[in-house]
């Protein structure tokens, strides 16, 4: 194979990933009558009209709020929650340490699709069916983050450690105030990977909710779809709304997301 | 469990506890105030639950009714009574048989692609590309697909007439629309795959593959006898990800069938996977220790590939 050739796969590849994505953009600013044109026209015809309203129509709008409000919250708690067990399994010494650093690796070998039906009636006994809590809540911990930290936290110095011991400096302060500055690689890892996966759910939400004014965006996309199916417009502006975020977060920060998936070594419970 | 690390210039001697150390009593205390929001979350949403699970799925229980009686395996037996069920479980097998080879043959091609053009400075786009399907929301991409294969003025009959090939009703017909799913699910997953193929590639020694060409070995030569067993703990790491990937698929599959009338699954349950079975069972009729033990059953599938595939690969893995 020659370089041109391989240049030439190499984009076509690419070109394929990318191209549903752009689909999704020359359907939602297309004509209406341009949707049904046999064979479908390649370029975008800048049509706002359905995008407008889309915008426009404030349901879209809460849901957008929704999606953001349970993702941002999911990210701020994963980050405190993980920061703070990760110091405790890095820089403290206590008995049954090996036992939590078990149950916390074993979180991840449980059936996720399993679960759902008693971790509903966990929910439903909480009180937290039909909540913004019960779908921050239970992704407010993350197997994945605690182990990052705590691996990050072992490669700071211990005399910073032993410095803020002397000092009187509380654990908590040390955590926040000297431990995670230090650890951004590990913050920004953590929480983009766990923004990504929150803004994502899709089934979770769908069982424990049942109201619109808790629900995500993705629940509304598969309502609505089920209901005006024709109304391709529509929908794939409410679906270009729902992956802008995520898409722009991605450009901004591909080389953080992905070097963050290809150094953990497992893909699951993000 | 761990023990003291020494710092660059100390000392390496037992640590003697002075004077203004904490206790150990109150250092473990405060260790399991810092642990127990991840704890307590992991305890009720996790541990509870899978102990709740098993409990379930022996008794008949419902949502409402207080009254739980132990039924002992009568779930089990009705279960494999029904129909529905088994075909459910071959639909699952079908999709999974399928995807993991395609899976990995193709993650891997892209990879080996990528690889050449993809270093350290250069071709990071490349890569982002590929992956970026990964991080779009499943059901907004899946609608977008559902789109594609509209069977009138969907781009996959275009591309199809086209070439010359017959239309297809795709997501109406029941032998098109699981392979229909499948080509979503690639497309949203393939991304995740190639990164740790090529994670994995990056951990071939060059000077390996270099020697081997001086020696005048040829590309498939190298491919076949160098990189391919190399890769292997790769290879497997992705083939058990898929498996249980697959196994599990939801959101694409209750997308992308779900229709007008919101009753995923179609046409004529030819879309009826395993998880999607145990969604309906639980959450649209109710029966909660039915679902219970099929979810268990699920598992126990699951759990039984994983481990077949961890026997065929110590005869076939190749560890350094």
């Amino acid at each position: 194979m020659t370089k041109t050739i391989k240049w030439v796969a190499v984009t076509v590849v690419a070109v394929l990933f990318a191209f549903p994505l752009y689909w999704v953009v020359v359907t939602a600013f297309n004509t209406k009558k341009g949707v049904f044109s046999i064979p479908p026209k390649f370029t975008p015809a800048f049509h706002t009209s359905a995008f407008l309203y889309v915008l426009t129509h404030s349901s879209w709008l809460g849901y957008m709020f929704n999606t953001i409000f349970i993702s941002g919250s999911t990210v701020l708690l994963v980050i405190i929650t993980s920061a703070m067990a990760g110091y405790a399994l890095s820089d403290l010494r206590f008995r049954g340490a090996g036992v939590v650093f078990g149950a916390v690796l074993a979180v991840i070998l449980l059936p996720a699709q399993a679960l759902l039906i008693p971790q509903y009636d966990v929910a439903l006994h909480l009180h937290m069916l039909n909540t913004y809590w019960i779908q921050i809540i239970p992704f407010a911990a993350s197997t994945f983050g605690v182990l990052l930290f705590r691996q990050f936290f072992k490669t700071l110095p211990r005399s910073y450690w032993e410095a803020a011991r002397l000092e009187g400096v509380g654990h908590l302060r040390y955590v926040f105030r000297i431990a995670l500055p230090l650890a951004r690689p590990a913050v920004v890892t953590v929480a983009l990977l766990t923004f990504i996966s929150s803004w994502n759910q899709f089934q979770w939400p769908l069982i424990m909710t049942t109201s619109h004014s808790v629900q995500p965006i993705e629940i509304a996309l598969s309502h609505y779809m089920q209901t005006y199916e024709a109304n391709w417009r529509k929908l794939t502006s409410a679906v270009l709304l729902a992956l802008a975020p995520i898409v722009v977060v991605f450009i901004a920060l591909q080389r953080y997301i992905v070097d963050g998936v290809a150094g953990r070594d497992s893909g699951v419970n993000a | 469990m761990r023990s003291r690390r020494a710092n660059v210039g100390d000392d390496v001697v037992p640590i003697r506890r002075s004077w203004w150390r904490p206790s150990q009593f109150s250092e473990t205390i405060s260790a399991y105030a810092l642990l127990s929001p991840a704890l307590v979350v992991f305890f009720l949403f996790f541990f509870v639950p899978t102990g709740f699970l098993v409990y379930i799925s022996f008794f008949h229980w419902g949502i409402l009714s207080s009254a739980t009686q132990f039924v002992g395996l009568k779930n089990f037996r009705t279960l494999f009574a029904q129909p529905l069920f088994l075909r459910s479980i071959e639909t699952s097998a079908y999709y999974t048989i399928v995807m993991i080879p395609a899976t990995v043959m193709l993650a891997l091609a892209i990879a080996m692609l990528l690889r050449e053009v993809v270093t350290a400075r250069r071709g990071g786009v490349w890569r982002a590309a590929v992956f970026l399907p990964h991080v779009t929301p499943v059901v907004a991409t899946s609608i977008i697909w559902v789109w594609i294969f509209n069977p009138q003025f969907g781009l996959a009959n275009a591309v199809l007439t086209f070439l010359h090939l017959p239309a297809l009703n795709w997501l109406e017909s029941v032998h098109w629309a699981l392979p229909a799913v499948m080509i979503d699910s690639l497309w949203h997953s393939l991304g995740l795959y190639v990164i740790v193929f090529l994670a994995g590639l990056a951990n071939i020694p060059r000077e390996l593959l270099e020697v081997a060409s001086l020696e005048g070995a040829s590309r498939k030569h190298v491919f076949r006898r160098i990189i391919l067993p190399l890769l292997s703990p790769t290879t497997f790491f992705v083939v058990i990800l898929a498996t249980v990937n697959s196994w599990q698929a939801f959101s694409q599959i209750y997308a992308m069938t779900g229709g007008p009338h919101g009753g995923a699954g179609g046409p004529a349950f030819s879309t009826t996977t395993d998880s999607l079975l145990t969604y309906q069972t639980a959450f649209i009729y109710d029966h909660f220790s039915l679902a219970a033990a099929m979810a268990l059953i699920l598992f126990l599938i699951i759990l039984a590939l994983t481990l077949i595939q961890k026997w065929v690969s110590n005869r076939l893995v190749f560890y350094r």
